[in-house]
């Protein structure tokens, strides 16, 4: 799913809400279906990371993502849907809600964006996964009061992998997985520098750790948590494009059988980055579980 | 605004259809790591969800290979039991895979011992 954090550095700001929102979601409820499995690969259960993409091409739905950053608070939503195996378009929009102190508030739809994704290599013996995507935000779509009227385009490619190859003798560091972007931003806007836009996470599972490793009988509930410290970086490449500017954000995450909840800390690295800490956290919805014979399939082929 | 959109959403989406999920562990015994004085008979896991019986299973084996199951496992609703041959001390590997309903896979292995006291 998107970059926050490129967006709200951006111009501090965010996703569309509701009105669209509702409609977004009547929308997804009335399309037919067949997805992926949202995640998983081999033994290993990747959650949906919330403040970095991840690498999979699946059907999913976050409803809604609020960030709270400086003085800034953003309602977004995004689906993604799988058109065939390993191939999924996603479509975000947000709502930003600004109100800089000694400045005047601002309120209204930032641009949409859409983000096709295509699954490249899978390895599920080594819990392995490389993406290929673009992100483009469509200038103009939003509010004026918000968004910016260029389009941004950012060419990305999307990785994952699970640890849980490591040999027994490190055990205790298998259910560890890393998932992360990098992507290259081309600025549409005057005077605006392209970027590099790099984010990932760094997880520990402990369903993995309770079921692959070693059972900690853990309940239910605790089982499938998994700790998570996300980062999201960008760093301008043209001149006067400024330092790099970004967050680190640990939290956690719930995943329950057709849902999951996450909440992380957004902690900025540098003072360009934002003063304080702000808070992000996320509703998410596995639309293959939900849907399996409908919205959840790809629209071309069967689910994997 | 915000709260009706989400309540709505979410009744909505459980309405729609039922929920066949992937299934996914729940319990297995011998569980992940365990050191067992004496040689179990079976091994029993259960899911999170009911399993497609002719797709889903389970294999045990030793440390050279070899498969230890006494029967064909026994798939009933969401769960999955196989009978052992007799275990001497030694490392066992558990690898199993589940369909659930909704033709999701799922897979996983775990490994357990054997260690007579003494």
């Amino acid at each position: 799913m998107s970059n926050h954090f490129t967006r709200l550095a951006a111009r501090m700001h965010v996703i569309p809400p509701l009105r669209r929102c509702a409609f977004l979601a009547a929308g997804l409820l009335c399309l037919p279906a067949a997805a992926q499995a949202h995640g998983i690969l081999g033994d290993r259960f990747f959650p949906a990371t919330i403040a970095s993409d991840d690498p999979f091409a699946a059907d999913e739905l976050a409803l809604p993502t609020i960030t709270s950053f400086g003085h800034e608070t953003d309602y977004e939503v995004e689906y993604s849907k799988s058109i065939f195996r390993g191939f999924a378009l996603g479509i975000g929009a947000g709502y930003v809600d600004a109100r800089p102190p000694g400045e005047q508030a601002s309120a209204g739809w930032d641009n949409l964006e859409i983000s096709p994704s295509l699954e490249l290599f899978r390895d599920p013996g080594h819990e392995i996964i490389l993406t290929g995507g673009l992100d483009w935000e469509i200038g103009g779509s939003g509010s004026q009061s918000v968004a910016g009227r260029s389009s941004t385009f950012t060419p990305t490619f999307k990785y994952g992998k699970g640890f849980g190859d490591l040999p027994d003798s490190m055990a205790y560091l298998k259910p560890i997985a890393v998932t992360g972007t990098v992507g290259y931003a081309l600025s549409g806007r005057n005077g605006e520098a392209n970027s590099i836009e790099w984010a990932g996470a760094i997880e520990y599972s402990f369903l993995y750790l309770q079921n692959n490793v070693k059972d900690q009988g853990f309940s239910n509930f605790t089982a499938h948590l998994t700790p998570i410290v996300e980062y999201n970086f960008s760093s301008p490449v043209s001149a006067g494009g400024g330092g790099t500017t970004g967050t680190i954000n640990p939290g956690l995450i719930w995943s329950g059988q057709v849902e999951q909840f996450a909440v992380e800390a957004m902690i900025p690295v540098n003072r360009a980055s934002g003063s304080g800490v702000g808070v992000i956290a996320q509703l998410h919805f596995y639309i293959d579980d939900m849907f399996p014979q409908s919205l959840g399939r790809p629209i071309f082929g069967g689910p994997r | 605004m915000i709260t009706r959109t989400l309540l709505a959403v979410t009744v909505i989406s459980w309405m729609a259809t039922p929920v066949l999920a992937h299934a996914f562990l729940n319990h297995a015994e011998p569980g992940a790591g365990a050191t067992l004085a004496q040689a179990p008979q079976e091994i029993a896991l259960s899911f999170t969800e009911k399993l497609e019986p002719t797709s889903s299973g389970m294999s045990i084996s030793d440390a050279a290979g070899h498969d230890m199951e006494a029967a064909a496992p026994a798939i009933s609703g969401n769960t999955v039991t196989v009978a052992l041959k007799p275990l001497a001390a030694g490392t066992y590997r558990v690898s199993w895979h589940a369909v659930s309903l909704d033709s999701h896979r799922t897979e996983g292995s775990y490994s357990f011992s054997v260690v007579p006291p003494g």
